[in-house]
């Protein structure tokens, strides 16, 4: 029955003919086809992916050998026991934790100055976000002769306030700051994005009353502003450490992870037992204990933003 | 006192601020483009210049001639991967978040839940797996490999079908009555309703993927399929150490063809990145 005859009977029937059986398995098959595209794709690069990762975990599986004994759970005893590893998650820390305070006291104060009654709102907006569009390679490559510590341009401004050459990423102390610093240039408009948004949503009629009641600048931004932007703050805070506890592309192309370790990263280790030792096996360990790391921390962050404000 | 200056005075803090922040977001790239013009030997000088004292063109010229680099080539391949990528993500989710938003079918939510649930699963442990099933396809240095492992959007799913339910189903009723297929409701109703949406997630997907440097570089190793990120890492690891003049205007190169796209769309980027961003709340 095609659905032009629908029309042509009587209005009483026309509900009976809309919904019988057929037509909701029709609807069904319907629904099966404009799904199978995505359910094909998405069950061979990320069902299969995954399941195939967490099984390689349990073999010595290494590219250029042939036998692939099975393990166990030999690959994360060694992975617990692997200095490089601790180290690489220790500094994947370090860095996520400067770059997510930085990026977001930048963000926000950023949205808040371009949020007032100001001329160039849009100008700001746009020139703020710009560096978030371009690659890591080209934010790299910029940075890391700015960073220089003999012909960088960072320590000539640095040393009109009488600061003397800084080593920044040959410093092991330094270069997760420095990597911090790049990062932060290269993402924080996105959040400030996301903040505007924020701060457009919350409703003028409070900043009203508080203005009435004669509350300053410094505490309308402390008692309206900040407890009302809480869910946008958590959203950007928490994307925030997803996003860049994945770091690779600035220290592989700045400091290819030095000196000595001090800039590995957890995807920068990944990408060396994978693809310069080509231990399969290992490294699919190495991804499995990444993945139940970020998704606590992505566990975490439903909690609290499932957990709505309301005005 | 008139108007202006006032207003000028009220906002001072931020519009100093705001001041301070534009420089520090263009400073860094002023310093990247003018040191393209410079010298070796004028960039490898303190005090640093700023701007070159006999500008030249070499630079520029060179990293476009070099025969191991082809910034034109890695340009081409990079905007190949990146469109094709976009349409594909369009074409499978956009169906896909069309039956989840307004089909009823057995399953619905307990499939949409578990895709809500792989969210959670960071792309990283799909890597190995996927490198050695391109290469067991043999699609390592193909275009495949840079479009289709990453086309199944979870994101894409969920941005759409948040879109899609929002559209009255009135309009889709009058369409049925008027004799529509499901594939028409979809095509003809639907989709002309959701172009923002559609737009925004079509710039959002293009930039991650454009941009995207770690997939790219394992799975490509010819001049024919690699992508300017990946160009860059080739250029900085081959020349940095003598010719940084090169490099820098290599990289600043790499920035002119999305800053023009960014100049022409400025407003819908903006719009579309703030539109994407906020739907993953």
């Amino acid at each position: 029955m095609s659905q032009g005859d629908v029309i042509t009977v009587s209005s009483t029937d026309r509900r009976i003919l809309r919904f019988p059986p057929s037509l909701k398995t029709q609807e069904a098959i319907a629904a099966y086809i404009f799904l199978a595209p995505f359910l094909i794709f998405f069950a061979i690069f990320v069902v299969r992916a995954v399941v195939a990762a967490v099984q390689m975990s349990f073999y010595d599986w290494q590219i250029l050998r042939p036998a692939r004994p099975y393990v166990g759970i030999d690959n994360y005893i060694e992975l617990f026991n692997d200095d490089v590893w601790w180290i690489a998650l220790r500094n994947t820390i370090s860095f996520t934790i400067m770059t997510v305070i930085g990026t977001t006291i930048v963000a926000l104060s950023a949205a808040l100055a371009v949020t007032q009654p100001i001329r160039g709102q849009g100008f700001f907006r746009v020139l703020l976000y710009m560096p978030t569009l371009f690659s890591v390679g080209a934010v790299g490559l910029i940075w890391v002769w700015l960073l220089n510590s003999q012909f960088g341009m960072v320590n000539y401004v640095l040393s009109f306030l009488g600061v003397r050459p800084i080593n920044w990423l040959g410093d092991p102390a330094l270069v997760l700051p420095a990597l911090s610093l790049t990062t932060i240039w290269w993402g924080f408009g996105f959040p400030m994005l996301i903040f505007i948004a924020g701060l457009q949503g919350i409703p003028e009629h409070l900043y009203e009353a508080a203005r009435i009641d004669g509350a300053n600048g410094w505490q309308i931004f402390w008692r309206i502003t900040l407890p009302l932007l809480r869910p946008t703050l958590l959203f950007v805070t928490v994307t925030g450490v997803i996003a860049h506890f994945q770091v690779y592309g600035q220290p592989f192309i700045m400091t290819s992870g030095g000196p000595g370790r001090s800039s590995y990263t957890v995807i920068f280790y990944l990408y060396q037992i994978a693809w310069t030792a080509f231990r399969m096996g290992y490294g699919a360990a190495v991804a499995v204990a990444l993945a139940v790391i970020m998704a606590v921390m992505t566990m975490i962050q439903f909690l609290f933003i499932s957990r709505r404000i309301e005005y | 006192m008139d108007i202006r200056n006032s207003s000028l005075y009220r906002h001072f803090p931020a519009y100093a601020f705001l001041f301070l922040l534009a420089l520090f977001v263009l400073f860094p790239l002023m310093v990247a483009i003018s040191q393209s013009f410079m010298t070796n030997q004028e960039v490898n000088r303190w005090p640093p210049k700023v701007i070159p004292t006999e500008p030249t063109l070499d630079n520029i010229h060179t990293v476009l001639t070099q025969q191991d680099l082809r910034l034109d080539l890695w340009l081409r391949n990079s905007l190949i991967a990146a469109t094709g990528y976009t349409v594909a993500v369009l074409v499978i989710c956009s169906p896909a978040a069309y039956a989840f938003a307004r089909l009823r079918f057995p399953g619905n939510n307990a499939l949409f839940a578990f895709l809500l649930v792989t969210i959670m699963i960071p792309s990283q442990v799909t890597l190995i797996p996927n490198y050695l099933l391109m290469r067991d396809l043999k699609w390592l240095d193909t275009f495949n490999a840079l479009i289709f492992p990453g086309a199944a959007n979870v994101f894409g799913v969920f941005l759409l079908r948040q879109f899609f339910i929002q559209i009255p189903s009135d309009l889709e009723e009058a369409a049925v009555l008027d004799g529509a297929t499901y594939w028409g409701r979809f095509w003809h109703v639907v989709l002309p309703l959701s172009t923002n949406a559609l737009t925004a997630l079509a710039i959002f997907v293009f930039l991650g993927h454009y941009n995207d440097l770690f997939w790219p570089f394992i799975v490509t190793n010819s001049l024919e399929t690699r992508t300017l990120p990946v160009g860059l890492t080739i250029l900085n690891s081959s020349y940095a150490g003598q010719y940084r003049p090169m490099v820098l205007s290599g990289a600043v190169l790499s920035t002119i063809p999305i800053l023009i796209v960014y100049i022409i769309f400025q407003r819908r980027i903006i719009r579309g990145v703030t539109l994407t961003g906020l739907a993953g709340r």
